[in-house]
């Protein structure tokens, strides 16, 4: 039967992959089995060969490789141009994109070319002969809903970040690499990019770090960040901040988490002196292990917490991170 | 130069409550104008400013009399209602219903708002660029129109891109634009002589079809509480930073 490959379209940053849509391989590997259809990867970028052969090590049963100077920046028309290219060539019933601010370009794009269904931002999807489930936020991230799509069309998908894990690599696995000739048209290249000016480093690393340090409007003040930061440094961390925080200008907007900033999803999100508004934990929820350092026993994010210390934060954060180094210059 | 802007009225997100037993917001939620679109208004109603003869005209799909009669008060020359059977659909439908009426009114230069605040799917914008042919760029947060080309400052992941492109082209606001203009009276009352259009699916020669929905939806439900962990209240400060640690050690993460 046709129609029963996933395809899953790896967005690149320079040389790399960009993390999110690593994800798409946690993804898609449970609905290419449910289909018993193949897992195709693209990587779509210049000068990401590497990336190619990531795909293969994080399960791409094929892999299709989209490498042109022209792709190298993201560009809506011409990234889809590109997916285009690899549905022709891998027939797939589902295409799984991130849900970056190309993604969400794209799928959208190529769904009203085909008139076929975008799942928009899923954080749960599921396949079954003949339609396709997922569960997707609204209203700005206060709800869930869930959409279906019938499987007569293709369907596109776009996959919210932090909602699947990256599988482990099996650097053991050598999986062909097939180039992938992408002809641009005139009008893919109607848009001309003309400058990029890079964001601090800070805020790349806040959405990738495993352990993430989070200040809420309870740290009093942009000097006591201080003891937040040396919390963060001594659990090798970054630091975030809640809204509250970036509003009254203690700390820098990118490293805001939650409604209006950045989804984390770290192994270890530590809050202090954060309550836990919906506008925030709708950026964390998904973290792996929450601790939460809270004079509030009732604040909404110690019912959240897998472990809370009721308690003044200036008291126990000073030795918590003594704890911490001295725990580390020992090991 | 003519100017189209694709507004939406929704659930006043500052008002909308959820209700568990109806798998669905509070009957009589007040309805406001999408946020995006705002400044989507703004934009065009500045660029109409800066070209001297050009037209800002806005649309919607759905119940929108508010909200169009609003951007009216803020400047917008003429709006258009498109309202009927199958409408509002599915993204997919309304952008087809969109691209029905702009195909008609071919203006130079269409805005959006990113997504909006009630399904947030971000589709219709992307959607109307691809069924008109026309270049998309998205999450805009500052233009320059000059010599006939638009320079286009884009907040995406990796900082600030700017993309050039001649009109036509569709533009999706983010709300880092300039601040949408309040009504002034003086614009309240002409608002009310300025031309309104209302068109149904007929009109604009789509068939049930046409507008037949890819995408269903279920009710709205909220995630699952996570089950209680750990909680140390009055604890001394050492022996609760023992406790963690151990803990932290446990899960490994230390």
């Amino acid at each position: 039967m046709a129609q029963e490959r996933v395809l899953v379209v790896v967005e690149t940053v320079g040389s790399e992959a960009r993390p999110a849509s690593l994800e798409l391989f946690g993804a898609g590997r449970p609905l290419a089995d449910r289909l018993g259809g193949e897992l195709v990867g693209l990587v779509i970028g210049s000068g990401v060969q590497r990336v190619a052969e990531l795909a293969g090590h994080l399960g791409a049963d094929r892999v299709l490789l989209a490498d042109d100077p022209a792709l190298g920046e993201p560009v809506a028309a011409r990234a889809a141009r590109a997916v285009e290219a690899a549905i022709a060539a891998s027939d797939p019933a589902l295409i799984l994109l991130p849900a970056t601010t190309l993604g969400r370009d794209v799928a959208p794009l190529l769904a009203a070319t085909f008139r076929a269904a975008h799942l928009v931002n899923c954080v749960r999807i599921e396949v079954d002969d003949e339609t396709v489930t997922a569960t997707r936020p609204v209203y700005q991230d206060k709800l869930l809903t869930t959409v279906r799509a019938a499987r007569s069309q293709r369907v596109f998908v776009t996959v919210r970040s932090g909602a699947f894990a990256v599988p482990e690599a099996q650097p053991g696995l050598q999986v062909p690499i097939e180039q992938l000739a992408v002809s641009l048209t005139d009008a893919d290249r109607a848009v001309v990019v003309t400058q990029l000016v890079e964001k601090p480093k800070g805020m790349t690393n806040l959405e990738n770090a495993p352990i993430v340090v989070v200040g809420g409007r309870g740290v009093g003040s942009a000097e006591n960040f201080r003891l937040v930061e040396e919390l963060a440094a001594a659990l090798d961390g970054a630091v975030g901040c809640t809204r509250a925080v970036s509003d009254l200008g203690w700390r820098p907007h990118y490293e805001q988490i939650g409604q209006t900033g950045k989804n984390i999803r770290p192994k270890l999100y530590l809050g202090v002196g954060v309550s836990g508004a919906v506008q925030h934990t709708v950026g964390m929820r998904s973290s792996d292990t929450i601790v939460v350092i809270n004079r509030d026993p009732n604040a909404p994010l110690v019912k959240m917490a897998d472990f809370a210390i009721v308690g003044d934060l200036f008291e126990i954060v000073p030795r918590l991170t003594k704890r911490l180094r001295e725990l580390r210059g020992t090991a | 130069m003519k100017i189209a802007v694709l507004v939406k009225q929704v659930p006043d997100p500052n008002a909308i409550r959820f209700d568990p037993r109806l798998g669905d917001l509070v009957p009589g939620t007040p309805q406001a104008t999408n946020e995006y679109d705002l400044y989507a208004v703004e934009a065009a109603l500045r660029m109409k400013e800066q070209v001297s003869g050009a037209e800002v005209v806005v649309a919607s799909v759905g119940t929108a009399r508010e909200t169009l009669n609003r951007c009216l008060a803020m400047g917008a020359d003429r709006a258009v209602a498109i309202e009927g059977p199958g409408l509002p659909g599915d993204s997919l439908a309304t952008a087809r219903a969109l691209a029905a009426w702009l195909r008609r009114e071919a203006p130079d230069l269409i805005w959006a708002g990113q997504e909006t605040s009630d399904a947030g799917t971000g589709n219709v914008g992307p959607q109307v660029a691809a069924l008109l042919g026309i270049p998309l760029v998205s999450n805009v947060v500052g233009w320059e129109y000059r010599d006939g080309v638009l320079t286009l400052e884009r907040e995406i992941e990796d900082g600030h891109q700017f993309q050039q492109v001649q009109p036509p082209a569709l533009l999706c606001a983010l709300s880092a634009l300039d601040e949408p203009r309040l009504p002034t009276l003086r614009g309240i009352m002409e608002a009310r002589r300025k031309p309104s259009e209302r068109l149904s699916p007929v009109d604009l020669g789509l068939t049930e079809e046409d507008l037949t929905p890819v995408v269903s939806w279920g009710g709205l439900f909220l995630e699952e509480e996570k089950a209680a962990g750990i909680v140390l209240r009055d604890v001394d400060p050492d022996q609760a930073v023992e406790q963690l640690v151990a803990f932290l050690q446990e899960r490994r993460l230390i």
